[in-house]
């Protein structure tokens, strides 16, 4: 299940992104999942662990994914690990779900970000409220983040 | 600094064209647009300049703040535009703000996380898109777009409750409109404040908000994802009330009408962290000897005789008050 905690969480990895650097391994960029999270996000394709094929910047390594791509996959291989998920933007909340449905995941969010019109269910930490749409999601969320 | 800034940034792969217009400008949006990438290049091409293979053109030194030591960097920056990612927490720092607010430096800064301590406009938050245009054989050109777009409503709105950010100057006003009409003008008590309002509000009808849009932008992402999820609600954010009066000719001035065409060219960054601030002074200023003159705290009545009202009114389209 996907758990959200919005606002300031010291213990959250603030940079997701410096966290992929020092930490990815091969087999993060090789996994079908990741493939499919940096093919949607990114636009760009896995040539080899260390061969992308971005259609912008031309073959790049993966320390040149996005900011969010990143966050998605440090979430996705490290799921006892908390992230800034404001790193990402509105176009890897689907994953986000995605990555909810198969583990129990917490994030942190410092916005709110839209999971789109379709239902889902997010735990909202701050409250221990469970929500189902961005209808009641808003409320709560926008109580705690700007 | 003052004025408008073009800024040209290229190397074989990208191209990015943009004018950064005020002190505070803020790059959000989706993943994978070049946020970064943008933000890189501006360093790059500061550490090496054109040896770095950056084509840069600016009339202004571009530099990148980042890293612990932020503030003793940013003591030997002026005259600057400094870009900041978005992995920098600082930025949501009282420190921070603090050292925005006393230089002369523009800042741009890159975040989807509304940053209270700093009065940056609705106006100049961007996303980046690809235009689809290539500028060279395998240059993807990118420019800037407005996040959040113009609020006016499409139709004429009869409101029910007025909604008003603080009890100033300006709630004094639409209080004053409001003599003999229908609707209810309250205070938010604090912009801050304006969401927990909304959802706390039980009247029955329509809300107009009204709020100074020269410093809403930390509110903006929050209340305009509510507001869009319900018809009752509209929004309206000239850049201040004190904006509006100056823009509605009610003060005849050759001077003025100058300024209010390109207000960026007389705005200076150093003294005046906000542009509401800046209309604020003006307005004092220029009706400080006369019959118009201007109190921020509570309103010259004046300002709601008739002649006058109607034309500051003019400047609030499709909202019946």
């Amino acid at each position: 299940m996907l758990s959200i905690y919005y606002g300031d969480m010291p213990e959250a990895i603030y940079n997701p992104a410096r966290f992929f650097k020092n930490s990815y391994k091969d087999d993060w960029i090789t996994d079908e999942l990741s493939k499919q999270m940096i093919k949607d996000v990114d636009k760009s394709e896995v040539i080899g662990a260390r061969v992308i094929d971005s259609p912008v910047l031309g073959g790049i390594s993966p320390r040149e994914l996005s900011g969010g791509v990143k966050t998605l996959i440090d979430i996705y291989k490290c799921p006892d690990k908390v992230f800034n998920a404001s790193a990402c933007g509105d176009n890897c909340a689907k994953w986000l779900i995605v990555l909810g449905n198969r583990m129990d995941i917490t994030i942190n969010l410092r916005h709110i970000m839209d999971f789109g019109e379709e239902s889902f269910t997010i735990k909202i930490l701050n409250t221990g409220q469970t929500v189902n749409s961005m209808d009641e999601m808003i409320p709560v969320a926008g109580m705690f983040v700007r | 600094m003052n004025g408008i800034h073009k800024i040209t940034v290229s190397n074989s792969s990208v191209k990015y064209e943009f004018d950064i217009k005020r002190n505070i400008t803020i790059i959000k949006g989706d993943s994978a647009t070049g946020k970064t990438t943008l933000v890189e290049m501006i360093g790059e091409y500061y550490e090496s300049g054109e040896s770095s293979g950056i084509n840069l053109v600016c009339d202004k030194s571009c530099r990148v703040l980042a890293g612990r030591d932020w503030s003793t960097l940013l003591l030997t920056i002026k005259d600057s535009i400094v870009f900041i990612d978005e992995d920098n927490d600082f930025m949501i720092s009282d420190d921070f703000a603090r050292m925005v607010r006393d230089s002369d430096n523009y800042y741009v800064i890159v975040t989807r996380e509304g940053l209270p301590n700093l009065p940056y406009s609705v106006d100049e938050i961007y996303g980046i898109r690809s235009s689809g245009k290539y500028a060279g054989l395998f240059q993807a050109y990118h420019e800037f777009y407005h996040i959040y777009g113009d609020h006016t409503p499409d139709e004429r709105v009869i409101p029910h409750t007025v909604m008003v950010e603080d009890s100033n100057s300006g709630y004094d006003f639409f209080k004053g409109l409001s003599d003999g009409k229908d609707y209810e003008v309250i205070s938010a008590g604090g912009k801050s404040k304006i969401f927990t309002e909304i959802l706390e509000n039980k009247r029955d009808g329509s809300i107009v908000v009204i709020a100074d849009g020269a410093a809403f932008g930390a509110e903006i992402d929050r209340i305009s994802k509510l507001v869009g999820r319900r018809r009752d609600i509209v929004l309206f954010l000239p850049e201040s009330f004190e904006w509006l009066i100056l823009y509605s000719g009610v003060l005849k001035n050759r001077e003025l009408e100058k300024i209010m065409k390109r207000p960026n060219d007389h705005i200076e960054s150093r003294d005046y962290f906000s542009w509401e601030r800046y209309f604020t002074h003006l307005l004092m200023e220029m009706t400080k000897d006369s019959y118009l003159k201007y109190s921020k705290n509570r309103l010259n009545p004046v300002y709601l005789h008739d002649g006058i009202s109607q034309r500051i009114r003019e400047n609030i389209r499709n909202i019946e008050l």
